[in-house]
């Protein structure tokens, strides 16, 4: 038995040996292409988002290889499954950087994965550009030194809270908050501490703060707690599935808070999974959906793919405008160089104009779009921004 | 007081939900000796068959139900066919079956996820309002108290053929002993085939209850964790216990929440179902009895 076994195991290895072998052989004829590398949920709870993301990025690779690529070489993508977990993220980013040699990563889109890859990110020397990784410390260490090779195109969680906490107090007059938050993401966290900052300092009170899990589907306990505590509003910063049902939930037992949520909340699924209960919340987010600016993109991608444009697939789009544009200003494929001239050139995205800040890495000045629901619709209000 | 009631009822209804999906455990562990892991991915299958035929097929209701259990009982029998009767004819040892299981609950998800219904989240149309019963200042939602009674009448109904019916009497014999009873004269195939029959059953009336009262998605399975957990703590193996174990776990997770933390929510009820299993390693309602190696 034991001794099948280790015939086995060697048979597996050697089998292993000749394949990596031939893979290194066949790769070594190189920068033919540039690769770009794109990490991101394809299953699991965000696939949504992820494989809006990575249509969008292959769509961009098209168009560009058409036009003659990036340097005159024609772009190539690889697109890795993060199932949405930091650890399967940190596996994609060896695998880009060691065996297929990208000189970029785009992607992921969440915080937690995007500040797990960091120190892979460093080893190989990969500048990687977070599409929507909202917290602070996916640019930066915890001492407040900036990290080399992460960079991202969206804004920050203090600043979407802060914002939340803002717009929730002088535009909507509203005093007493209630925050339902999810106590295992980086990105809920760190959304949930800024907004009750701001919201106390501009003389707010939080009424209640209850945590859950990301996986959870019951939310009564907790919201008939909140319901206890009688709130003007709910802040829900965490993302659709558990948005519709919390939401679902809360008007079930009677609640008719305002609801408030950040970037998590847009997507079409959202509408048909919770389009009652949301009915005049409002939500901080990136852009506005039904802003002409971001119409051709958004046509283009629905008659390609006859798949609704979710969010990320505008941040993909930026993180790839400003990554050739890097790599247009680096002049070489190398990607310490690109991670160089990150910092340097400015686009004008679709979601903005982009100009990464050097000492952080984050996009100076960008405003945020304060959109309601109503009849199952996202309506834009204004931009709003705190200085 | 009325904010005890809300939270009790709160409770029941998510025991009631943890109950129906642990019986299936528990009914396959009583004969069989292992964790069917492959369960959580029969509830999600029931989950999609209800949705489907409520809006591809458009059928009534409680039609879209019996045709969920129906799927569901299918899919679970021609499991345990295809997956654990050949381990089970070489005698293989139980980590085996325990694998197994969880390969096929793996597979299972990923179908989905690779065919066209893909990973997306669907919601059920909407069959009852979502406007709640209000009695006083307490809010029942109408989808959990249309939860409560199926639970409770289809366990009624099961616990009635296994403790009432001829079939029943060949069951608690299995779990008992296979050999003894095999050497009775009971064909332990044909017990095989009626406990994951029933148990697919369940797991098809549960699936569609659940996507009712949440959504549907490929990873459903992953709620059965913690059924799981409640069949370990009433008594892996028992009926009455996976029950109790259920709603005690419901009723701990949300006094937790609703009294305690709700952010130490699981450390403080899993916490609490330890200390019980240190001092009853069986659980609630286990058989004592041990294997005669």
């Amino acid at each position: 038995m034991s001794k099948r076994f280790l015939t086995l195991i060697s048979v597996v290895l050697i089998f292993t040996m000749i394949v990596t072998a031939c893979s290194n052989g066949t790769g070594a004829p190189e920068e033919e292409t540039i690769k770009i590398g794109w990490i991101g949920s394809l299953t699991g709870d965000q696939a949504v988002w992820g494989t809006c993301e990575s249509n969008t990025v292959k769509m961009l690779i098209e168009e560009v290889n058409a036009s003659g690529g990036i340097l005159g070489k024609k772009v190539e993508g690889i697109y890795y499954d993060t199932k949405g977990d930091a650890a399967e993220a940190v596996n994609a980013t060896k695998r880009l950087a060691s065996q297929d040699k990208v000189v970029a990563i785009i992607g992921p889109n969440a915080s937690g994965q995007a500040i797990a890859i960091s120190s892979v990110l460093e080893e190989y020397k990969v500048p990687d550009i977070s599409t929507v990784g909202t917290n602070p410390k996916v640019t930066v260490n915890d001492d407040g030194s900036v990290k080399e090779f992460n960079f991202r195109v969206c804004f920050i969680d203090p600043y979407q809270g802060a914002v939340a906490a803002g717009y929730a107090y002088d535009r909507l007059g509203l005093r007493n908050a209630a925050v339902l938050y999810d106590v295992a993401s980086d990105y809920s966290q760190g959304f949930t501490e800024f907004f009750e900052k701001t919201f106390i300092e501009k003389g707010g009170k939080i009424v209640a703060k209850e945590g859950f899990k990301e996986g959870d589907v019951e939310f009564k306990p907790q919201l008939s707690k909140i319901k206890d505590a009688n709130p003007d509003m709910i802040l829900m910063p965490y993302y659709y599935k558990e948005v519709a049902l919390s939401a679902n939930q809360a008007r079930e037992l009677g609640i008719d808070a305002v609801l408030i949520g950040g970037d998590g909340w847009p997507s079409e699924q959202l509408m048909t999974m919770a389009a009652d209960a949301i009915e005049g919340s409002y939500i901080v987010n990136h852009l506005d959906f039904n802003d002409p600016e971001v119409k051709p993109l958004q046509d283009k991608y629905n008659a390609k793919y006859n798949l609704p444009m979710e969010l990320n697939g505008y941040m993909a789009h930026d993180a790839f405008l400003l990554l050739k544009a890097a790599i247009e200003d680096a002049g070489v494929a190398d990607p310490v160089k690109i991670a160089e001239s990150l910092t340097k050139v400015t686009v004008q995205g679709v979601t903005g104009t982009i100009k990464l800040s050097p000492e952080d890495h984050n996009p100076i000045g960008k405003e945020a779009a304060i959109v309601r629901v109503e009849s199952a619709d996202y309506i834009f209000q204004e931009k709003y921004g705190l200085q | 007081m009325s904010y005890f009631l809300q939270q009790l009822i709160n409770g029941l209804s998510l025991g009631s939900v943890y109950a129906l999906m642990s019986v299936g455990y528990s009914l396959v562990y009583s004969i069989m000796n292992f964790s069917n892991f492959a369960h959580g991915g029969v509830i999600m299958i029931g989950a999609y068959i209800g949705y489907f035929c409520l809006t591809l097929l458009g059928v009534p209701f409680f039609t879209a139900f019996i045709l969920s259990g129906i799927g569901s009982g299918i899919l679970a029998v021609s499991m345990e066919r295809i997956v654990y009767r050949p381990l089970r004819k070489r005698n293989a040892p139980f980590l085996y079956f325990i694998i197994s299981a969880m390969g096929a609950s793996i597979f299972l998800e990923n179908i989905v996820i690779a065919s066209p219904i893909g990973p997306t989240f669907r919601s059920y149309p909407a069959v009852f309002s979502t406007s709640p019963i209000m009695i006083g200042g307490i809010a029942l939602g109408r989808i959990d108290l249309l939860m409560f009674i199926i639970s409770t009448l289809s366990l009624i109904g099961l616990m009635y053929i296994i403790e009432k019916t001829k079939i029943g009497l060949s069951i608690r014999a299995t779990s008992y002993s296979i050999k003894a009873s095999t050497l009775m004269g009971v064909n332990v195939d044909k017990v095989i085939f009626i406990i994951f029959l029933l148990g697919g059953l369940l797991a098809g009336l549960a699936g569609m209850l659940f996507g009712m009262k949440y959504i549907v998605y490929p990873q459903i399975g992953n709620i059965t964790t913690k059924s799981f957990i409640a069949a370990v703590f009433g008594g892996l193996g028992s009926l009455p216990g996976a029950i109790i174990g259920s709603i005690l776990l419901g009723l701990i997770e949300t006094m937790t929440s609703g009294y305690l933390s709700s952010e130490y929510r699981d450390l403080i009820a899993f916490v609490l179902l330890i200390g019980v299993l240190i001092f009853k390693p069986t659980g609630l309602m286990g058989k004592t009895t041990e294997d005669k190696a």
